[in-house]
């Protein structure tokens, strides 16, 4: 022990170089878990957790139930505990819990294949081939993130579909320090935990020695590439400690079963343990929707779980007082066409389809927007993509109209002229 | 699928931007070197804006960021040593021109076209490229070669990542060849927008619109109209014009009936079957493009062009920048010197090599990258050095060599053998660079690339390894700390170690008196994971 602390005061005492922050057994999320810290967290900084319904999710079998019509299908819509608003009988806890959400029933955004479809609502405008654009958790992650964050600032979950591509997830030309920890093959990053063979206090010294030398090679040689270096390098020991974050074997089991058992609500509740620590943007995928066929047994099992899930995340986010300054959105590439095809299925469907946005700056228990009566188009409100966008960084705060600069071209956070909702925003 | 009204746009006008030809009729600079005409503009405009540069690096920084620049990775120590200990006056050229002409140049070379040409990572052109850099093919023949799009030699790969998408396919050719991204045109309330016309964006599309993929060849017809809405609404046929607004004369292009292309389509299917490739066009769109684009004064984006994009190369900046920004809105910080460098290209056959040559043997080549002034110089006088991210290439190779023990080299730095070693290095290197991510403008390293190199396994089982080939393995049989520190240094940084590192690197490894391997891989690991290692400086 002797042996360690010496090994620890080295290069802290002797060259005071850098403030050696971090102690070998890596406490320092568990301070930022402390309540203090986490209403100081609260106050100042928003959250978001994007449910992504990859595949396409059913407008009709979710939040724009057409009963008794030819494409309403055989699920009854429900009253929910906001008079005057309906949903499908398959969220029955989210019919209870409306008063903090606000559902979209106009989207027209034109786009019906998976990949563009895809692009589209993850850029909130078309894909440029001249130049790589950021997508909404990447821009998040810039407006919202620390830049010597403990934690990661936007993390992407694309495991729980079956394999499938379209998981995009991209920082453009807002470069890599954006780009999401996007995992794929398992629940936990690559990399976070300590490598077999070395000691915590060696893995932590000779990093110690690294950016000791790296300073002295940075005096007097300005760069902003160079100054990413060692700014990515003084992040690892914070991300490090967060491995723990996608660790739920320690919650309790009654938090444990609001998200249930599933791969899916699993993964939320990490979404919750990352956003509660500082993580601007969680985006947990659910796939996969596309039900050609068999619309409805899809859907029975999707929507049920999405239910249970989302509803048991709003309960947790409200007894821990996050909700106010936590986003939660529901959205896909597109809707379903109300059509019931011959496989009783419902295809790709642009024109007329419904997101919903829950918590932070949203006016909840409202409606935007209208479809007709058998949900073909957009009867009012009518909105694309950039809408969608604009009112969601309103409501969390930041200017839509922002430009960031790619050489002399201004690139606004949404397209020009796109105004946010104000109807749907507190 | 396209979409937004792109309002697209490319500059007209570059040749009403010329200007007066003074640099190579004035008589004091008719028979200067490449890098004495360079370093005569660079210090004209330094001395008008009243900015003294920084002084020139010192030897190991030169040497070094010559190595990276045009063999693609750092001296091994030896390289290092013997160039600080020369004293031959001459030796900064000697070593230009033993690196340049010595089998490294060409494989760096490819490597850097490859990235230049094929940015976005899908399918490379390594195949025809490592030929070409090898016998140092003009840049123009390359260009013709590109577009001629042999299948044997590989030049066909250009095109054939890019036919199934025809607009990316004309504005990546723009881009790279000629410096002009259509992008710049979305700008809504650009004001030279009324200069630039849609039929210059849909008149370089025009080139390519025949081109089609028919199983691995790339056939080209002989029909086939751009057609294009403008702003107005109006339905137009784009003509078949280049940048410059030059308009090529063409054979009408008969559209043929519904019959004749079934059996087109029939005829290609066999084709295909077969595997052969489609039969020529009797009249080339693409062919057009590669001579229209080379034909004196119009050349004058071509040659632009490749001279701004390898000055970036070596300098982290263009002469024009960004580099895809060649417009009358955005001139170029030294535009006689950028005229100047693309006639002299012209005149000597677009031979890179020499204009490479000339480039790196400049003083403004040669800077420190360190910056004593109170405020920092305009980054557009090229005063003090850019400080560039390694490609990925460079960053493994460099790597991987700092990593091998000294005496493995052969001692002969100019043998058979030591080049021999040194592909070796470079070819266990590729996978790892896979790893890396490829340099960008305003490039910023990852979280997840320092993930990599503080805990994944093949960082220690790659870099880390105890062995007889190994700097660790070396390391960890040296008893004298002062020593084992001088050796580490000179293998990873490819220069002397100060004496204050000597100081602070020697009490580090105190902590590790008891366990030598372990004192040797916590000192390589944290000297080869340094900002140091990571750039070009």
């Amino acid at each position: 022990m002797k042996q360690i602390i010496n090994r620890r005061s080295f290069l802290g005492s002797t060259l005071a170089s850098t403030a050696v922050l971090t102690a070998a057994d890596m406490t320092v999320l568990d301070a930022l878990q402390a309540p203090a810290v986490a209403e100081e967290l609260k106050r100042q900084d928003k959250r978001v957790i994007l449910f992504w319904l990859a595949g396409g999710a059913s407008q009709l079998e979710t939040w724009d139930p057409k009963p008794g019509r030819p494409t309403g299908g055989p699920y009854r819509a429900i009253q929910t505990n906001v008079p005057g608003i309906h949903i499908s009988e398959l969220m029955p806890k989210m019919s209870q819990r409306l008063q903090n959400t606000a559902i979209i029933r106009s989207l027209n955004t034109k786009i019906g294949d998976h990949g563009g479809g895809a692009t589209l609502m993850h850029l909130g405008r078309r894909d440029e081939s001249a130049l790589q654009l950021p997508d909404l958790g990447a821009m998040i992650a810039r407006e919202m993130g620390q830049i010597d964050s403990a934690v990661p600032d936007y993390v992407a979950f694309y495991t729980a579909t079956e394999g499938r591509s379209g998981g995009t997830g991209q920082s453009g030309f807002l470069g890599a320090r954006y780009a999401p920890m996007f995992l794929t093959t398992e629940s936990k990053p690559a990399d976070l935990s300590l490598p077999p063979g070395i000691e915590a206090v060696d893995h932590q010294t000779r990093a110690d020695l690294r950016e000791l030398l790296s300073n002295r090679f940075a005096q007097g040689r300005k760069s902003s590439s160079l100054g990413s270096h060692n700014e990515a390098y003084a992040r690892v020991r914070g991300l490090m400690s967060s491995e723990q974050l996608f660790d739920i074997s320690g919650e309790p089991q009654a938090i444990r079963d609001l998200y249930g058992p599933t791969l899916f609500g699993e993964q939320t509740l990490v979404a919750r343990r990352l956003i509660e620590a500082g993580t601007p943007f969680v985006k947990v995928s659910r796939a996969w929707w596309d039900s050609h066929g068999q619309n409805f047994e899809t859907h029975l099992e999707l929507v049920t779980e999405l239910d249970h899930v989302m509803s048991g995340l709003l309960d947790d986010l409200e007894q821990r007082g996050l909700l106010d300054n936590t986003l939660v959105i529901t959205m896909s590439e597109f809707g379903r066409t109300p059509s019931i095809n011959a496989s009783l299925g419902r295809d790709h469907f642009a024109s007329a389809w419904s997101v919903s946005l829950t918590g932070c700056g949203i006016k909840g228990g409202s409606v935007y927007g209208k479809s007709d009566e058998d949900g073909q188009t957009v009867a009012d409100g009518e909105i694309g993509a950039a809408e969608l966008f604009a009112t969601i960084f309103h409501a969390l705060g930041i200017d839509h109209e922002k430009e960031y600069y790619v050489g002399v071209r201004p690139v606004p956070l949404t397209e020009p002229g796109t105004h946010p909702l104000k109807d749907v925003i507190a | 699928m396209r979409s937004s009204p792109h309002i697209v746009v490319i500059v007209c006008c570059l040749l009403g931007m010329t200007l007066p030809v003074y640099a190579d009729s004035s008589p004091e600079l008719a028979n200067q070197e490449i890098h004495e005409i360079v370093d005569h503009f660079i210090d004209l405009r330094l001395n008008a804006v009243g900015v003294a540069p920084a002084p020139q690096a010192d030897e190991a920084n030169l040497l070094r960021r010559t190595m990276l620049d045009l063999v693609g990775r750092i001296p091994t120590a030896e390289e290092a040593k013997q160039f600080i200990a020369s004293t031959d006056v001459n030796k900064r050229v000697a070593m230009v021109d033993r690196l340049i002409t010595s089998p490294g140049f060409p494989r760096h070379h490819a490597n850097e076209l490859n990235a230049m040409l094929m940015p976005s990572g899908s399918g490379d052109l390594l195949k025809y490229l490592r030929p070409a850099a090898a016998d140092n093919r003009p840049w123009d023949q390359v260009f013709r070669e590109l577009l001629a799009a042999d299948a044997e030699s590989g030049a066909d790969q250009f095109l054939k990542s890019r036919v199934k998408d025809l607009d990316r396919l004309a504005n990546d050719t723009s881009v790279i060849f000629f410096g002009v991204n259509v992008s710049c045109a979305q700008c809504h309330d650009h004001p030279l927008v009324s200069e630039w016309t849609q039929s210059h964006f849909f008149g370089m599309k025009s080139f390519f619109n025949r081109t089609y993929e028919n199983g691995d060849f790339l056939g080209e017809r002989d029909y086939g109209l751009v057609k294009f809405q403008t702003t107005d609404g109006e339905e137009k046929v784009a003509p078949l014009m280049f940048l410059t607004g030059t308009v090529l004369a063409e054979p009408d292009a008969v559209e043929p009936s519904d019959e004749e292309k079934k059996e087109e389509k029939n005829q290609l299917e066999e084709l295909k079957k077969n595997k052969q490739p489609p039969p020529a066009p009797s009249f080339s769109r693409r062919a057009q493009l590669a001579s229209v684009a080379l034909e004196e004064d119009e050349d004058i984006y071509f040659s632009r062009s490749i001279v701004n994009r390898v000055w970036y190369r070596l300098f982290g900046r263009g002469l024009v920048a960004p580099v895809d920004q060649m417009h009358p809105e955005n001139p170029a910080s030294h535009p006689e010197l950028l005229d100047w460098l693309a006639r002299d290209l012209v005149k000597h056959d677009y031979d890179l090599r020499r204009l490479i040559r000339g480039l790196v043997l400049s003083d403004a080549y040669s800077r420190s990258s360190r910056w004593e002034g109170a405020s920092d110089p305009a980054p557009d006088l090229f005063a003090v050095a850019t400080i560039r991210p390694l490609t990925p290439a460079q960053y493994a190779t460099s790597l991987r060599l700092a990593s091998m023990s000294p005496t493995w080299f052969p001692a002969d730095t100019t043998s058979e053998d030591f080049e021999k070693r040194i592909e070796q290095v470079e070819n266990s290197a590729s996978g790892f660079a896979r790893m890396i991510d490829p340099p960008s403008e305003g490039f910023q390293v990852s979280v997840t690339e320092a993930l990599l190199f503080n805990n994944n396994q093949r960082i220690s089982s790659e870099f880390l390894r105890d062995g007889g080939d190994s700097l660790v393995g070396m390391l960890k049989s040296i008893e004298d700390p002062n020593q084992l520190v001088d050796v580490a240094v000179w293998n990873v940084f490819a220069r002397p170690t100060t004496v204050d590192e000597a100081e602070v690197l020697g009490e580090y490894l105190k902590q590790y008196q008891d366990n030598r391997l372990i004192a040797a891989q916590q000192l390589v690991w944290a000297l080869l994971t340094t900002n140091e290692v990571r750039f070009n400086y």
